[in-house]
């Protein structure tokens, strides 16, 4: 009997490579990471549930789920809005199907819908970076508007993209992350490494921690 | 210096045929070098760094800080092109973006540019410019004989000669047309440089960056809004760069000086340089071109030649200046007739000289400052011309030979002007020498970002210009932009709306002081022509006044008609120093006034803006983003064949070697999954989570057919109409749950359909409780087919799996487990009508399922297939798809009315009972089978009755799909045919007159192969 086993594989698993991309002299511009392994739960509150669902997020992660365009962080996940009364929990993992832990959560006031395959998570960070996702994204980044714990869902490059900045790099430079679709993921790595390019990019994959 | 000036009555009467006045001051002119007419100091430019360019060929030296015009100013060159009809020479008239004469070749190669004004290059080390538009050289072009003819060629020239025959137009009259006129020719390459689109934000966005612009972005700035300063020119300033004048007491440049100073050190403040802002759009949204890297020969590694800005902005401050409006007299166009700021910014900012002894003809007071920096630099007034007769107070103190009267001629050539002849009111004439003519016939408020959208410019006596109407929502206007020319007057309005505007975006700090400036008063007594000659009106057009008499002669008297008759305003100046003339002299043949004759409509981009840089990124490899599906990369290694689906890259078929072409491919794929197994990745049909207590219901409100009573583990295919009754979408939904159905979309309408069931959720039925996500990119899904399918599963399947046809029967649907610790979702579903299954895993898993797929079909010759063979054995089953369902087609019409549930209401079921959507004689599908087997069928081919003419009247239908059928080894299709399903066995014909066929065909059952379906439920 033939040997089967289940690799995982990153959809950008040829768009990426580590290392430096674009203007190679002097320090990077951008870092821009691949962050691997992953559970991705979208949760989405049952009619009238909202508030059932807001207090039990609270109880099991210290944290309310953003009721606007924002990220939370909380015990062991980030609450991103995805819209009204929805919800993403992305947490660091691999679980084959993270759904049954979460719904135990949520005693029945909420749906949910696994979507750690379904998407792509890139971080870009670095002294450029507002330079560079201004090429790509409609979204006013400035820190007035757009500061730690903002969210969006937006649009970048035809594809539909959840944005947000989480706390600031140790070198202070705000950090992007984006959700991209699993199957636009090496096109949109593309696009952002070729909007970055002046700036010097470095690459680089990490699992979510 | 205070210079109020008035046009009165004690004003000093011009004396006529003075004698000239001896110069004060030697001339301080360089003569090293090429540069013959370089200054010896003074002008921003760096003598340290001398760059080494040609112009047709010859090599010539300017300095850093030059444009491509000042260089050839300081090197003495006066002709520069060639008109667009007469084929006159041109030189350069202006000193900036609005020229019409100074077009060249810029660059070579690839990179060669046509029609770049020379004014807005800025000079680089090697660059190479040519002329354009003439032949066999600039100084003598065989085309200028065209001028000869000039009486012929009037404006209307084309549409009255070129009239008849027809049939001659495009064959010999356009082309001869467009060799003989046009400009500069494109290099027919692949541009090798790159254009990027970026997005900026700010409160307020400052448009110019004059005296007025600097104001208003420091007022703004100090109070702490978030400003944006836009220059087109490569340097801040505006035209503070190319005047005298003082601002708090200090000399302008030392006051420009500490405000570039200031405004680097507030952090809030961006400067965007080289940035044309060219239009105004909805929001509060401007475009702008920001010419990154045209002022050097190639972009630096990774950086964008030009970047297309949308800025976003809550205030705008446009303080765009003004242009000043040429004269219209006899031989006006000469090379070295030069409007008369363009000469101060010669010599005040680039320390060139136009002329060595310079004469002006002028209509108003600014064109006497002119005279002034003339004298100062060092070289001869020849006269100055003022057609009021006066002298402004301002300028008596004037050494200057100074005449009433008006230029009637201009003589000279290739080598410009030689001398001039002025004409007095008695008509008395003389003629004065000189080598370069200064005209000012007053200033146009640059009104164009007010008007674009439909801000109608209001017509100002006192000015003689028009000035902005209403501005779009957010926008002002200021300084000369608004008619208000004097320098006090720019710093009082830019200071004022920049503290404003910073107030309305919330800013609270201090705007600070106003800066005060010189109250030079501005007077002029129109002079819209003189007559006696070819007087231009628009230059690069060769629209002359006569042409604009004679367009209002014929008829065309509105603007818009002016405009279209003689291409007035139609170059690529887009009218920026023409189209006050001309409805001037449009207002003055129709005795009219201007208020009343009206500006035509102004449209974006204010400026040229290249293709390029509105595609931005968008070319090549990168037209549109690209979706990949889980087992790309896999099916890529095995050297798969790749369509584009919308955005998806498909696999279409697996080559192998040997073969010859794509239907060999195809048939084999075919033949190897109804004789054994194949599989084909079909992650890309849309699916749906749909969650919660009412999803049965939804979707029984969604679905023609009903779904709530669908058991748990069990799929359904099912068929959406839009509103209108007509079919949307089709496919199969299975219930994983109670409350969790999975549905699935074509990939054509996975991202629509989506947007429909939201909508039906959100909108139509917000009281169902009821969730839904898109999955389509979660699963990596792959469809097995063939009767070796079941074989196939067992190996792949956990032993413990019941895959028999009682333990997992036709439309079952579980979860399973998976040798080597996999859960998968497993349907046993059939698009190609073999026994078949759909498995689904996380797609991260997408590509490891397709080495498990080969590894567990391996012993049953495993075939992956593409969507063509897809599409065959769909064909061959009579399955419609995207080609039927075409936005034309009803239940009944594709054969599934029966499905049309009578017990519920759903989308479209009142609308499907329409007359013509029930009418008996509707276009339904039937299969299609050539009465000749060695015919090829063709999609679109037109159905028509055996010995009918083909017409409207005959036709009955359409070929949708077509295919070669392996199994029945001829060619097979699909089609919409009226009454078909009562016509199986009648032989018609496939008329094609596209591709000239016409052949017998049989209408037939669409189920060509397997009409029981005992293959998939085996």
């Amino acid at each position: 009997m033939a040997e089967y086993s289940w690799e995982a594989q990153s959809p950008l698993r040829k768009a990426f490579a580590p290392g430096r991309l674009g203007l190679a002299s002097g320090d990077a511009g951008i870092a821009m990471t691949e962050i691997s392994d992953f559970n991705l739960v979208q949760v989405m509150a049952r009619r009238g549930q909202v508030a059932a669902v807001a207090k039990a997020a609270k109880k099991a992660w210290g944290v309310l789920p953003p009721e606007k365009p924002g990220a939370a962080v909380g015990k062991g996940v980030t609450l991103i809005w995805t819209g009204p009364d929805q919800f993403f929990v992305l947490s660091a993992g691999n679980e084959p199907d993270p759904v049954p832990s979460l719904a135990a959560l949520f005693e029945g006031t909420a749906s949910f819908s696994d979507q750690s395959g379904g998407r792509c998570l890139i971080r870009l960070s670095g002294a450029r970076v507002r330079e560079a996702l201004a090429k790509v994204s409609s979204i006013d980044l400035h820190d007035t508007v757009f500061p730690v714990g903002a969210a969006a869902a937006t649009s970048i490059d035809h594809t539909g993209v959840n944005l947000w900045r989480g706390p600031d790099a140790a070198n202070g430079s705000p950090v992007y992350s984006l959700l991209v679709f699993t199957s636009f993921a090496d096109s949109l790595w593309h696009t952002l490494a070729d909007a970055a390019a002046e700036y010097g990019v470095e690459a680089a994959r990490t699992p979510l921690s | 210096m205070s210079r109020t000036s008035q046009i009165s009555g004690d004003a000093a009467p011009l004396a006529f045929n003075e004698k000239p006045v001896a110069d004060a001051r030697p001339p301080r002119f360089v003569s090293a070098g090429t540069q013959s007419h370089r200054l010896s100091s003074g002008g921003q430019i760096d003598r340290k760094q001398p760059l080494g360019f040609t112009f047709d060929g010859k090599k010539m030296v300017g300095f850093a800080g030059d444009t491509l015009t000042s260089a050839l100013v300081a090197n003495g060159v006066k002709l520069i092109g060639r008109s667009f009809k007469y084929h006159r020479p041109r030189g350069i008239l202006t000193a900036g973006a609005e020229e019409p004469n100074a077009l060249v070749e810029l660059r070579s190669g690839a990179r060669r540019e046509p029609n770049t004004r020379a004014t807005t290059a800025e000079l680089y080390d090697g660059l190479a410019a040519q002329s354009q538009n003439r032949w066999p050289s600039l100084r003598h072009d065989v085309m200028a004989v065209n001028s000869l003819f000039s009486p012929i060629f009037v404006a209307g020239f084309y549409y009255k000669t070129f009239m008849w025959p027809a049939k001659l137009w495009e064959k010999l009259y356009e082309p001869a047309i467009r060799r003989a006129a046009g400009l500069g020719k494109a290099s027919g390459e692949a541009d090798p440089d790159h254009y990027e689109k970026a997005w900026a934000h700010c409160d307020v966005l400052v448009v110019g960056s004059g005296p007025a612009g600097l104001a208003a972005a420091l007022a703004a700035g100090r109070a702490g809004a978030r400003v944006i300063l836009a220059e087109e020119d490569n340097r801040l300033g505006g035209r503070l760069l190319s005047e005298n004048g003082e601002i708090d007491g200090k000399p302008a440049a030392a006051w420009l000086a500490d405000a570039q100073r200031e405004i680097a050190g507030l952090a809030n403040i961006r400067i965007m340089t080289r940035t044309a802002v060219f239009g105004v759009y909805d929001g509060g949204t401007y475009g702008a071109l920001e010419r990154v890297n045209d002022h050097v020969a190639v972009p630096p590694a990774h950086q964008p030649r030009q970047r297309l800005w949308r800025i976003v902005a809550r205030r705008a401050i446009v303080a765009a200046g003004a242009i000043e409006r040429p004269l219209v007299f006899p031989g006006n166009d000469r090379p070295g007739v030069m409007m008369a700021s363009a000469v101060r910014s010669y010599i005040n900012r680039f320390a060139a000289m136009p002329g060595r002894q310079v004469a002006l003809f002028t209509n108003n007071d600014d064109g006497w400052r002119t005279a002034e920096a003339v004298q100062r630099a060092g070289a001869s007034v020849a006269a100055v011309v003022d057609s009021r007769g006066v002298v402004p107070e301002a300028y008596r103190g004037l050494n200057l030979r100074q005449l009433g009267g008006v230029v009637s001629e201009v003589k000279g050539g290739v080598d410009g002007v030689r001398s001039i002849v002025v004409r007095d009111a008695a008509g008395r004439t003389q003629q004065i020498e000189t080598d370069c003519l200064a005209m000012s016939g007053g200033w146009n408020p640059n009104v164009a970002l007010s008007s674009f959208q439909r801000g109608r410019p209001i017509w100002r006596d006192d000015i003689a210009a028009f000035v902005p109407g209403q501005c779009p929502a957010g926008m002002v206007m200021v300084g000369a932009a608004s008619g208000d020319f004097s320098l006090a007057a720019c710093l009082r309005e830019g200071h004022a709306a920049g503290t404003v505007a910073a107030k309305d975006c919330g800013a609270k700090g201090k705007a600070g002081e106003e800066p005060q400036g010189d109250d030079e008063g501005f007077a002029i007594k129109p002079l819209w022509h003189v007559e006696g000659g070819k007087a231009f009106v628009d230059f690069q057009h060769d629209v002359t006044a006569s042409d604009v008499k004679l367009a209002q002669r014929e008829g065309f008297e509105s603007v818009e008609h002016l405009k279209r008759y003689t291409t007035l305003g139609m170059a690529t100046d887009q009218g920026k120093l023409s189209n006050v003339n001309g409805l001037a002299l449009m207002a003055e043949a129709t005795g009219r006034d201007i208020a009343d004759t009206g500006t035509t409509i102004y449209r974006p981009p204010y400026a040229p803006v290249a293709i390029g840089a509105l595609a931005g990124h968008h070319r090549d490899e990168n037209f549109h983003a690209w979706r990949l599906t889980p087992s790309h990369h896999w099916a890529a290694a095995r050297g798969a064949v790749f369509v584009d689906t919308g955005l998806w890259k498909r696999a279409q078929w697996y080559p192998i070697a040997g073969e010859k072409d794509w239907l060999e491919s195809v048939t084999r794929e075919v033949r190897a999954v109804r004789s054994g197994v194949g599989f084909c990745d079909v992650s890309t049909l849309g699916k749906v989570d749909v969650r919660g207590p009412d999803a049965g219901t939804f979707l029984d409100r969604l679905y023609i057919n009903t779904f709530s009573n669908l058991a748990v583990g069990k799929a359904r295919y099912g068929l959406m109409l839009r509103e209108d009754g007509l079919v949307y979408d089709d496919g199969t939904t299975s219930r994983l749950a109670e409350d969790h159905y999975f549905l699935t979309t074509t990939t054509a309408k996975a991202g629509p359909a989506m947007q429909h069931l939201e909508y039906c959720r959100q909108v139509l039925w917000p009281d169902l409780d009821v969730q839904l996500t898109s999955v389509t990119d979660q699963w990596a899904q792959f469809s097995i087919a063939g009767p070796n399918t079941r074989d196939l599963l067992k190996n792949l399947c956990d032993p413990a799996e019941d895959l028999s046809n009682e333990g997992f029967p036709f439309m079952g649907v579980r979860e399973v487990s998976l040798r080597g610790g996999m859960r998968a979702r497993l349907y046993r579903i059939s698009f190609s009508g073999e026994m078949a299954f759909e498995i689904g895993v996380p797609a991260r898993y997408g590509e490891a399922m397709a080495e498990n797929l080969m590894r567990a079909g391996a012993e049953f010759g495993v075939t992956p297939y593409g969507t063509e063979a897809l599409g065959v054995m769909r064909i061959e089953k009579g399955h419609v798809a995207g080609p039927e369902l075409s936005g034309t087609t009803t239940a009944d019409d594709l054969g599934l009315g029966k499905m049309m549930s009578k017990k519920k209401d759903y989308i479209g079921r009142a609308m499907a009972g329409r007359e013509a959507l029930v009418a008996p004689d509707r276009q339904v599908v039937v299969g299609i089978k050539p009465v000749n087997k060695t015919n090829r069928l063709r999609s679109g081919a037109h159905i028509i009755p055996k010995g009918a003419a083909p017409g409207p009247d005959t036709d009955q239908g359409y070929l949708t799909s077509v295919c070669y059928s392996p199994m029945l080894g001829h060619w097979i299709a699909l089609a919409l045919v009226e009454r078909g399903r009562e016509r199986h066995g009648e032989i018609v014909r496939a008329y094609d007159p596209l591709r000239g066929e016409d052949m017998e065909v049989e209408i037939a059952s669409p189920v060509f192969y397997d009409p029981e379906g005992g293959r998939q439920r085996g």
